[in-house]
């Protein structure tokens, strides 16, 4: 057998576990689950094929879908910008060569390192609005007190806060790819006086082009997939202020499984979230492709 | 220097320092005033996980607790069952964090370290399930494991990790492009053969990535609230964020303070591991930095 025949196989069996698993936990899922979308379906008895019926049901009759979506968009519109801002400016605080910075990075990636579940719930108490603290500091800064969570106008923003304060992960990239910028090109660019300003605008933000793209199709997936947040402090409300669509899935396709179990009605849901993000990615992935390209002047 | 010379230059030096000392200045009351907005909530855990039971519902909450109640750090893991929960999390963690961390650098070795035909388009596959959402694998999975029996087991939560998760072969690979071709080369001219250039080259080299792709699968398999949710029925196999989460929506309201110090049990493990491997962990996010190649 000559190296390069080994080399093949070799590589093949290196890479399987992958192979497998793009097979077992994407294409299996996806086929199955397109199929399942056009058929009703409660898990137990077989599906019957229903056509368009889901769809049609899901885009005209279902009481519940517009509200959800728009909160969805709402959303992502909002916590995904303001997300990948706080991140980068947490960044940019942090990157610097100064005594005691380890400690403060440490301090702000600190809520990231501790189990969602144990932040959230911690958060549902921090937002009641009798015994929370978060009435306390407003009460402190002669600021009127709000209902949080049970307020329809004031659940979505007070989650969002949730996600800001947690922004260390989203940091911690920004900072390793400001990190890798060249000290001798801000050095080159201050000594033809470049301000700080245009220095961040110039040069830095095109170098990190990159990893904005990453940070910021990793942010759009995040926030449409959003669960625990609703799941565990408002489930959906109140009315359909947190409704996401991510939930509304789960509620439609699972929370209900015992008393009316409506698998291929969830499954065309899914559906419609699916091509909803690829549109966004994709779209995104252009025009954040051109831009960053042209920063880099190639 | 003359007297006349050091009068001159006296101004100049501090109008260059003055600056720099108030940028300093003002750069610590910032970061003094995120680390105190990031650590309010923390703090405040804490207080309620040490109150006494009347404590908890006086109006208006103090910060600080009356009545000092350590014994709720023995109590209220009793209410909750903390000790099973944490049991079941251990052994669902330890092993999907192996298999992740395997199979991950096993792929992530073959894909960037092995010439073979195809592997650009794998490669390329891989990144691109990234952006599935994982929403779309939940009900088809979920009914594959009914029909295995495996439903109502640790198997579904477990056995993903085996599998080479995308994001973090991807972290390897671009680990594994940072190291220079030449030692496989001249390790293979000593005649030796993948596997053994893997396990005795570049284990030992790819040491941070490997330890920052087990702290983020550690996270996030102890983490994990969706899956359990939907795999598992049975109480007494439920998981940590699970289990917490039930005994929330349970029992609430009077009992916070017994919650509160489960919920600080419960936050330690991640918190020492992190703080054990820190150092990796950032160097291993640096292969990030590098992404543009």
């Amino acid at each position: 057998m000559t190296k390069r025949h080994r080399d093949t196989i070799l590589g093949y069996l290196f890479v399987s576990p992958a192979i497998i698993g793009l097979l077992l936990f994407v294409a299996y899922p996806m086929v199955t689950s397109l199929y399942h979308s056009f058929t009703q379906w409660n898990g137990l008895t077989p599906a019957k094929w229903v056509g368009l019926d889901n769809y049609k049901f899901l885009f005209t009759s279902d009481p519940t879908f517009w509200p959800s979506l728009k909160v969805t968009v709402l959303w992502v519109v909002i916590s995904v910008p303001a997300t990948l801002a706080a991140g980068l400016a947490l960044a940019v605080v942090v990157n610097r060569t100064i005594k005691g910075v380890k400690v403060f990075r440490t301090i702000f990636y600190l809520p990231v390192v501790l189990p969602a579940v144990a932040v959230l719930t911690l958060w549902k108490y921090i937002y009641d609005p009798t015994y929370g603290l978060a009435n306390q500091v407003l009460t402190f800064l002669h600021l009127p007190t709000s209902l949080w969570l049970g307020d329809a106008h004031v659940a979505l923003p007070a989650i969002l806060i949730v996600g800001v304060w947690s922004v260390g992960g989203t940091m911690m990239i920004f900072l390793a790819g400001l990190q890798a910028v060249p000290e001798e090109i801000q050095e080159a660019a201050k000594v033809d006086g470049a301000n700080a300003f245009r220095r961040f605008t110039r040069i830095t933000l095109p170098m990190i082009g990159p990893i904005m793209m990453l940070q910021l199709m990793l942010a759009l997936n995040g926030a449409f997939q959003t669960f625990n947040q609703v799941a565990i402090l408002t489930k959906g409300g109140p009315g359909h202020s947190t409704n996401l669509l991510m939930y509304k899935i789960y509620n439609d396709g699972f929370a209900d499984f015992i008393t009316s179990p409506q698998l291929g009605y969830a499954t065309a849901e899914v559906w419609v979230l699916f091509v909803i993000v690829m549109l966004v990615t994709v779209v995104m992935l252009r025009l954040t492709r051109s831009r960053v390209y042209q920063g880099e002047g190639a | 220097m003359t007297a006349e010379a050091l009068v001159l230059a006296r101004p100049a030096a501090l109008t260059q320092r003055v600056p720099f000392m108030v940028s300093r200045v003002a750069w610590y009351a910032l970061c003094g005033l995120l680390a105190v907005s990031m650590l309010l909530p923390l703090v405040w855990m804490i207080s309620i996980a040490l109150k006494g039971n009347g404590d908890i519902n006086q109006l208006p909450p103090t910060f600080l607790p009356r009545e000092f109640r350590a014994a709720n750090f023995v109590d209220g893991p009793a209410q909750i069952g903390f000790y099973r929960l944490l049991l079941n999390t251990v052994i669902v963690t330890v092993l999907s964090t192996i298999g992740a961390v395997a199979s991950s650098m096993i792929v992530g070795y073959g894909i960037s370290r092995i010439d073979f035909p195809g592997r650009r388009f794998w490669f390329a596959l891989i990144s691109g399930s990234i952006f599935v959402p994982g929403i779309v694998g939940l009900i088809p999975l979920q009914h594959l494991y009914i029909s295995l029996g495996l439903i109502d087991t640790w198997v579904p939560l477990i056995l993903p990790a085996f599998f080479g998760s995308p994001i973090f072969v991807f972290l390897a690979r671009q680990y594994y492009q940072s190291i220079p071709k030449y030692l496989d080369e001249s390790a293979t001219i000593d005649g030796a053969g993948h596997w053994m250039i893997f396990t005795r080259i570049m284990i030992p080299l790819t040491k941070p990535v490997w330890i920052t792709i087990a702290i983020m699968s550690f996270q996030f398999a102890w983490n994990d609230y969706l899956s359990p949710l939907v795999y598992l029925q049975d109480a007494k196999k439920f998981t940590l964020p699970l289990g917490m989460a039930a005994f929330l929506s349970d029992q609430a309201g009077s009992q916070y303070n017994y919650y509160m110090a489960t919920n600080l049990l419960f936050v330690v493990p991640p918190l020492v591991l992190f703080f054990l491997a820190q150092r990796y962990f950032m160097e291993g996010l640096g292969a990030l930095g590098t992404i543009a190649k």
